[in-house]
């Protein structure tokens, strides 16, 4: 076991941990997630299958629709969403997702940016990393 | 992020109960992305699909009407998830039509314009270059950045509503002069363009721009603005893109060296190959469609004039259905030239203020979708559920009509 800490830039507050997940493209929560289940489905997301329920979310950056927030506000509120979203360039719509959810549900979960998307291509694919992230200390600790 | 006296009583409650809602969220937002303050805009485009919006969004849009919410300025509204006109021929479940109509009740509450269309431009909201407006629809936000000349952020629903209704967004990304400058120049390939050449190159422009504002050089400098409205939407469709300098077109991108303020920026050539690499990935089937969709984003009544001149004499084969999208106003004018009646003796239907992109095709009945529009492509790729095929206008007409 090995403990490695990143700093990162809080755009959304909040702390959170769990299993971290990777995927190693620009992503949408828009029909790339089902919100009633929290299982990914986009096939070239690297996390096809995986359920994003309480996990830690990590991509390089946004992309797509701009109803990538409401598609994570809803499974925030069915308790379908991660537990936090890390990614390498500031994600506007997670950002809003998780603000929007903080406010009418009191579930807002913590965004961060900044991390270098290095670390995703050595993690290969799911890996059992455990992400502890800190949104008031701006930093995320990979464990495994 | 500095608010004022007003906006620090809106934040208060003191302006009642809808714009104390708007405000937490813009100041959320503002202080998240490191906006200095918020700024006037001129009007707002939002998203009211049901299938992107959910039942939570039903309860947002439900809250700010019944919290005596109005719409601050002049404000759109994208394409719905049903044609609200005639929902029940097209197969869409009734539960899931109850769920739309509801959140059109709310929109219109709200008062905004009935459009129902991706391409308010072209239709019913016609900004001046340089204002600042906040729309949803990234399509719309590409074309409003890189042709228009006007200023916005992809404002992500929830964002659009609260901008919407406060007629404030906060001033970050393409609102500023210094993040609208060009860092990476996409170079196409010679030639003349297809209509899916104009699609592919855009979905690879966003996803190689990654983050960074991209200039596109060499493209024919005889695009159409429906052709940068197909390009626009696919980039958005692969990646963040909010604006595409379309050198020699785009106002003040004369060059690749003006587009870029004068920086030596990092290039992609784009060859024939990787064009044809995109249609090979959002190619994901060779079985017979069941539905051809031409829309995403609504196609313009010029559009639909060229299409019905397509279709003169032919017939779409048995079990196979074509459905064209477009604006409410487009159809209205197709239907007074003869158009729409061309498209329906070939065995199309026109379908006014939906698109497919935010239809449920699969709960429609639909499995195989075939389409030009990469940014549809796009979406069923994400989704998995149907499968997509993605092809040019002249290939799709060849293969499925008789």
């Amino acid at each position: 076991m090995s403990s490695k800490t990143y700093k990162c830039h809080v755009l959304v507050k909040g702390k959170a941990s769990g299993e971290a997940l990777f995927s190693r493209q620009a992503f949408s929560f828009d029909r790339a997630v089902d919100p009633r289940t929290g299982v990914v489905a986009d096939s070239r997301s690297g996390m096809a299958g995986a359920n994003i329920r309480g996990n830690v979310l990590f991509y390089t950056r946004g992309k797509g629709s701009t109803a990538g927030s409401s598609w994570l506000l809803e499974a925030i509120r069915l308790g379908n969403g991660p537990a936090a979203i890390v990614t390498e360039h500031a994600d506007l719509a997670a950002v809003v997702g998780a603000s929007v959810a903080g406010i009418l549900y009191g579930k807002a979960i913590p965004v961060l940016s900044g991390i270098d998307a290095q670390i995703f291509w050595k993690a290969r694919g799911k890996t059992k990393s455990v992400a502890s992230v800190d949104g008031s200390a701006a930093r995320v600790v990979l464990t495994g | 992020m500095h608010l004022n006296s007003v906006h620090e009583k809106l934040l208060q409650g003191e302006g009642g109960d809808a714009n104390q809602l708007a405000m937490q969220i813009l100041v959320e937002v503002g202080d998240a992305v490191g906006a200095e303050s918020l700024v006037p805009i001129k009007s707002a485009h939002v998203q009211a699909d049901y299938i992107g919006l959910h039942d939570s969004g039903i309860a947002l849009f439900e809250r700010f009407a019944a919290s005596g919410g109005k719409f601050g300025v002049p404000t759109t509204v994208n394409p719905a998830s049903i044609d609200l006109d005639g929902w029940e021929s097209f197969g869409v479940p009734a539960e899931f039509a109850r769920k739309q109509i509801r959140l059109c009740e709310a929109y219109n509450r709200l008062g905004g314009i009935r459009c129902w269309t991706c391409v308010p431009y072209q239709v019913c909201n016609f900004p001046k270059a340089d204002e600042t407006v906040a729309w949803a629809e990234p399509s719309s936000v590409v074309f409003a950045n890189s042709i228009i000349g006007c200023r916005s952020n992809k404002a992500m629903a929830g964002l659009d509503i609260a901008s919407a209704i406060l007629g404030l967004t906060p001033k970050f990304g393409m609102l500023l002069d210094e993040e609208r400058v060009a860092r990476i120049a996409c170079v196409a390939p010679p030639g003349r363009f297809s209509d899916l050449d104009y699609r592919s190159l855009g979905y690879l422009i966003g996803r190689s721009a990654g983050s960074k504002v991209a200039a596109l050089d060499g493209a024919p400098k005889d695009v159409t603005s429906d052709d940068f409205k197909h390009l626009g939407a696919a980039a958005a469709s692969a990646g963040p893109t909010a604006m595409i300098h379309y050198v020699g077109v785009t106002t003040g991108s004369s060059s690749l060296e003006k587009a870029a303020g004068g920086e030596k920026i990092e290039t992609v050539e784009v060859s024939r190959s990787d064009l044809d690499n995109v249609e090979d990935e959002l190619n994901q089937t060779e079985e017979t469609p069941d539905l051809i969709a031409l829309g995403a984003p609504h196609l313009s009544v010029s559009e639909l004039g060229s299409l019905a001149k397509l279709l003169e004499g032919r017939k779409v084969k048995r079990g196979i259905k074509l459905y064209v999208y477009t604006s409410h106003q487009a159809y209205e004018m197709a239907d007074r030239a003869g158009i729409r009646a061309d498209i329906e003796a070939a065995g199309g239907k026109l379908s006014q203020g939906t698109d497919a992109d935010v239809s449920p095709l699969k709960a429609m009945g639909f499995n195989v979708v075939l389409t030009n529009s990469a940014l549809l492509a796009e979406t069923l790729v994400a989704d998995g559920r149907v499968k997509v095929r993605y092809s040019s206008l002249n290939d799709i007409i060849g293969e499925v009509l008789a």
